[in-house]
């Protein structure tokens, strides 16, 4: 299992290269489709929610405000130096994040645009999944549990190690995805089908009542379908920043589809 | 379960084709995300998104690829009425509205800033019927209508198309009793309802009209509302007559209505002309 043997075969025939296949080509269309769809399901999406926030506090007498998305960029505005003194500090989050305060009708028209264009590369993405038998390395297994928890600690532990010099091993792996990654994996689309549920709970209660009614009432698919947005827009940092730690070949498997990284089983993005 | 991966071997010369390919195809991809992500957005947002010369350079790019804000507006505008022709075909007249307890009902909310007629214009206000069957003109006092047809109570949630909602007790007649006594013209199939709700906060001219499809009119919890919460309407919300369409957003829940024109044709709506949607089905 040393990564020196990647090169072996390079060595043997020099015109030609050892890769595995990591993505179906329909999987990553749709998750580069993702990027923009999401961005502007969340900017519409914020902007929807301003003309009646769901999770509100009594006026605050000081700021005017009784939103806590209000209240963060109130925050914002007073406490980070790029943001101070915008004429519009409650709506900060709205007017930086969002396409605006007072746009709730334009919003609206994308949101519906995107929301669309969600569940269309939705479809393309489980359709890419099952093509390119994907879908094996993302079901969850009972190992994930102890793997998850070792996972944890290597991440808990790498940058002391190397600060320290000590060794500090990588668990080893012997699917596609660490346990993390399954588990961050896999939560994307049942999130994406959370979302979707929620959005037509909150779009079509009276006609779709049963599904209303899985969220409790029309205010909990609301608190439902923040909260999936959170989530979404939480997953993105670690995501990015841990490809980037990952390297150049785990980018470049999501454009082309396979990754030369053959006898190595440490993917960790 | 999960098979291993199976390494292949592949000439660099097909990697590299491989490669730039998807990398061309990436980076077009990603220009032409930008550019009809800066299409679709409404123009005053843009002002305050990049630096000035990347907006021109935005600017141009979407010029030069002929969107234009004309062709923006057709698109979304076609989103809205693909969107209304999935609630349409969601639509069931068999299906009720969900009704809640007396216990659930929750404080009034007015939305209202505009200025509502005061009370002295109850005595003299009447309901217009035209469109009709028999080719005339009915006008309905309030009387009239709370004694010609039968009282219906139902507790429904409104829902406003800003996000909240509200659950009240209406009482009313039903708007499908009102066209059975009063038939629209064979070939009607909407109803353009007027409003004495008609003043912006300034005091000048703000008409509120709406449309409204026949079959939702025909649902048997679509009522013409008098009462709420047990007692005829308040000035602001709507006395002495308003429509109460449950299945329906709330800005479709016409107040103080003076008037029901029945038509052929689609009517104007004035939240449609206002760019939201003209269906608006829950």
């Amino acid at each position: 299992m040393s990564s020196a043997a990647a090169a072996a075969p390079a060595a043997v025939r020099p015109a030609a290269r050892a890769v595995v296949v990591k993505h179906h080509a329909l999987v990553r269309l749709s998750h580069w489709f993702n990027v923009p769809i999401l961005f502007g399901l969340i900017a519409t999406g914020l902007s929807i929610y301003w003309a009646a926030p769901v999770f509100q506090h009594a006026r605050d007498a000081a700021t005017g405000s009784d939103d806590y998305v209000a209240d963060l960029g109130i925050w914002i505005v007073r406490h980070v130096p790029g943001a101070a003194g915008d004429h519009d500090p409650g709506g900060w989050v709205y007017n930086r994040l969002g396409i605006g305060t007072f746009h709730l009708a334009q919003a609206l028209r994308l949101h519906w645009l995107f929301a669309y264009l969600f569940m269309a590369n939705g479809l393309l993405y489980v359709l890419g999944l099952f093509l390119g038998e994907g879908y094996r390395a993302l079901l969850p297994r009972l190992s994930d549990v102890p793997e998850a928890l070792k996972m944890i600690r290597y991440y808990v532990g790498v940058v002391p190690a190397k600060l320290f010099r000590r060794p500090w091993p990588h668990p080893p792996v012997k699917s596609k995805y660490n346990a993390l990654q399954r588990g961050a994996y896999f939560s994307m689309p049942m999130l994406g089908i959370l979302a979707v549920a929620s959005g037509w709970a909150m779009h079509k209660p009276v006609q779709l009542p049963w599904l209303e009614r899985l969220f409790i009432n029309y205010n909990g698919a609301r608190i439902v379908h923040f909260l999936v947005m959170a989530l979404f827009a939480a997953f993105v940092v670690p995501h990015v920043v841990l490809v980037f730690a990952d390297g150049w070949d785990t980018f470049r498997s999501m454009i082309v589809g396979w990754s030369e990284r053959v006898r190595e089983p440490h993917g960790k993005a | 379960m999960e098979k291993p991966e199976v390494p292949v071997q592949l000439p660099v010369s097909k990697l590299r084709a491989r490669s730039r390919r998807d990398f061309l195809l990436f980076g077009a991809g990603t220009l032409a995300a930008a550019a009809g992500f800066w299409w679709l957005m409404p123009d005053d947002t843009r002002q305050m998104h990049l630096t000035p010369r990347l907006r021109d350079w935005m600017d141009s790019l979407d010029a030069r690829l002929g969107a234009t804000p004309e062709r923006r507006e057709k698109y979304l505008n076609k989103t809205l009425t693909f969107d209304d022709d999935i609630a349409e075909a969601l639509y069931s007249p068999d299906r009720s509205v969900r009704t809640y307890s007396k216990s659930d009902v929750n404080p009034l909310r007015n939305n209202y800033n505009g200025r509502t007629p005061g009370p002295e214009y109850l005595p003299g206000w009447t309901l217009t019927l035209s469109g009709l069957a028999s080719g005339k003109i009915e006008q309905l006092t309030i009387g009239d209508l709370l004694s010609k047809f039968a009282h219906h109570e139902q507790v429904t949630r409104l829902f406003c198309v800003e996000g909240w909602s509200m659950i009240a007790w209406w009482g009313g007649l039903r708007f499908a009793d009102l066209l059975r006594a009063y038939p629209p013209a064979p070939g009607a199939k909407w109803a353009r309802l007027d409003s004495a709700v008609g003043l912006d906060s300034s005091g000048n001219p703000d008409p509120y009209y709406v449309s409204i499809d026949l079959p939702t009119a025909r649902h048997p919890q679509a009522l013409l509302a008098t009462h709420v919460s047990g007692k005829p309407l308040p000035l602001a919300h709507g006395a002495p007559l308003r429509l109460l369409v449950p299945m329906k957003l709330g800005l479709k829940n016409i107040k103080a209505v003076t008037s029901i024109a029945y038509s052929a044709t689609e009517p104007a709506d004035y939240w449609n002309e206002r760019g939201y949607s003209k269906y608006d089905g829950l």
